[in-house]
């Protein structure tokens, strides 16, 4: 049964559509009545260790049927064509799931055919991907050889070889060092420009807050809240300011005129709650005649968000 | 989309980062990504794409088993002046035979293409592509069947094209030998696909190759003995269904049904009435029952 299609037409559905979706176990409520929308784009699924975020996987890939509920990727029923969706995604798993006695590019070829590429079509798409994602030179050794940063390049390009319309990653950065996860992070943020949806589950908000633009946050198989990533970022009302050494001097102004402001490794923080205050800071600054090296705005991180809105859900 | 960029130095030299080009050939379903883990099945059962070390015992062991065609050629051509009847030291019903010993390499390979994939984890990114549990069963039982297959019908291929050389009249031998052009093949066929489903469903219980492939040598060892003792007693009177205890002569029965119609004389089974349907039965029985394991072991990708 061959049939021939070319690149997706990709339709105006959302990108992910579960409705009222519970997944049971023996014991366990793994998702209970999750109802999220996800637009196309660059989407963090965030949450806690046994948030649900593996089950959800598995329920967009087809490999778990809802108790309860719909689940659609691309504007499909993945109860009515689990093959269907398949071809349309490419998965990363967080563990370790490559053949360690084949090479790179063997892998990633035979994982093309596997998603329906001729095997011609398959084996220079896998040499265009290693070369993308840095694995070059090294796509001739065998697997088994890889560092872990490595070994998660060779994941995510299996992933990508079948040119997949929405990839699923499932912990990208983990176990890589600080260098390796900055690399990591940088392919997953170039993925939005090649038309290709992500959706990246994750523990690490510092990850999501850096690559996508939408989030959806779960925690106990709950949705906590799902928007995009700069309506989360609430501001704070508070102005970091670095005048270098001189912090202290610029605290004791404020706290002379009114102004609450404290300061500490060098930065002081200013409460501002509007354009006057603004106004009054920078003149203050100027009447000490201080180095204004900084001046922003502090808002929210993800972890503030995550944790007051958990707080309140519970 | 091309997202790459070029950068001129302006004296000829650029660099160039090839960015992602999407792919708008065609693309398969089901069908292709099955065939697909078909090929690459073979290629490791073969050692083909893998060290010289890999490739050994597959290809010793095809020479091992066209040893006899070449011996029975060579004979035939030795002595085919000499004006008395052709030597003949294997016929084709036997040779297939010998090929029941490829169960050596049934317990090697099979535990080779099925465990690694559940011992290193790869099942989760095979599944999530376009395939479901019994494509996986159909691929890599067919890969097996397909590399027994070859290694057992090659050697008859030998066997027939030299018989046919060496012969006062290659016409004359062909046409006096048409019957063996459908019995090889299919008696060959259904030895194959037997040991490939019994060594695949062997091997699918476990992660480690080296449990399954004693597991699979256990199997056909311990029933074969077993039958030998029974059947030891029988000889008395007149063949004995313990024979149909080993499960490693079974399909040789039907490959007597195949070649002569019935059970050979000289067998444990044969005498024993109806010994041919119940061989065939009971070969059936344990197909399906393989099947079966597979198609349990692997079905959760449908739930």
């Amino acid at each position: 049964m061959r049939v021939c299609e070319t690149r997706w037409v990709v339709s105006t559905a959302p990108l992910l559509r579960l409705d009222g979706v519970s997944k049971r176990y023996a014991s366990v409520t793994a998702l209970d009545d999750l109802t999220i929308e996800i637009p196309r784009g660059r989407i963090g699924l965030v949450g806690a260790n046994g948030a649900g975020k593996t089950t959800t996987f598995k329920l967009l890939l087809g490999l778990a049927h809802p108790s309860a509920g719909r689940v659609e990727v691309c504007g499909i029923d993945v109860a009515d064509d689990p093959v269907g969706v398949r071809a349309r995604l490419g998965y990363m798993p967080e563990h370790d799931c490559l053949p360690l006695d084949q090479t790179a590019a063997d892998v990633v070829s035979t994982f093309g055919e596997l998603s329906g590429l001729p095997a011609r079509a398959a084996r220079q798409r896998a040499s265009d991907i290693l070369d993308l994602v840095g694995l070059d030179e090294a796509r001739f050794r065998p697997i088994g050889g890889f560092s872990t940063g490595m070994r998660q390049r060779t994941k995510l390009a299996q992933a990508l070889v079948g040119d997949p319309e929405l990839v699923l990653l499932d912990e990208p950065t983990a176990g890589l060092d600080p260098l390796g996860r900055e690399e990591m992070l940088a392919l997953v943020a170039r993925l939005g420009t090649f038309g290709i949806s992500v959706l990246m589950a994750t523990h690490l908000l510092d990850d999501v807050q850096q690559v996508c633009d939408h989030v959806v946050m779960i925690d106990g198989g709950r949705l906590v809240v799902s928007g995009s990533t700069e309506s989360l970022l609430e501001r704070t009302g508070v102005v970091t300011v670095d005048v270098g050494d001189r912090g202290p001097e610029l605290a004791a102004a404020l706290e002379a005129i009114g102004i609450v402001s404290s300061s500490a490794d060098g930065l002081v923080e200013v409460g501002v709650s509007d354009d006057r205050g603004l106004d009054t800071l920078r003149d203050t600054i100027a009447r000490l005649g201080l180095p204004l090296y900084r001046l922003s705005d502090r808002v929210t991180s993800l972890d503030d968000v995550f944790l007051r809105l958990s707080r309140e859900a519970s | 989309m091309n997202t790459g960029a070029g950068t001129g130095t302006g004296t000829g030299g650029a660099v160039y980062d090839r960015g992602y080009r999407p792919y708008e050939g065609p693309r398969g379903r089901r069908g292709a990504a099955t065939f697909a883990l078909y090929t690459a099945s073979m290629r490791r059962a073969l050692g083909l794409r893998r060290s010289w070390r890999q490739k050994v015992a597959p290809f010793v062991l095809l020479a091992v088993v066209t040893v006899p065609a070449i011996v029975d050629v060579g004979i035939g051509y030795v002595t085919r002046d000499r004006g008395f009847d052709r030597i003949e030291i294997i016929t084709y019903r036997e040779y297939v035979g010998v090929s029941s010993a490829l169960l050596l390499f049934v317990a090697l390979v099979a535990p080779d293409v099925i465990c690694p994939d559940r011992r290193q984890r790869v099942l989760p990114l095979m599944f999530a592509r376009p395939m479901l549990g019994r494509d996986y069963v159909v691929a890599k039982v067919g890969a097996i069947a397909s590399i027994l297959f070859a290694f057992s019908f090659i050697p008859q291929l030998v066997l027939y094209a030299g018989n046919m050389l060496v012969s006062d009249s290659a016409l004359d031998y062909l046409t006096g030998h048409l019957s063996e052009l459908w019995q090889v093949p299919t008696a060959v066929l259904l030895l194959s696909v037997y040991y490939a489903v019994i060594g695949v469903a062997i091997a699918s219980l476990t992660d480690r190759r080296i449990v399954a492939g004693a597991s699979v040598i256990g199997l056909f060892l311990v029933t074969s003995i077993t039958s030998g003792v029974i059947t030891e007693d029988g000889r008395r009177s007149e063949g004995s269904l313990g024979a149909l205890i080993n499960v490693l002569r079974l399909p040789l029965y039907l490959r007597d049904i195949v070649f002569l119609g019935e059970i050979e004389r000289r067998t444990p089974l044969s005498g024993v009435a109806g010994g041919g349907a119940m061989a065939a039965g009971l070969y059936t029985a344990i197909l399906v029952t393989g099947l079966v394991v597979l198609l349990r072991r692997y079905r959760w990708v449908e739930r």
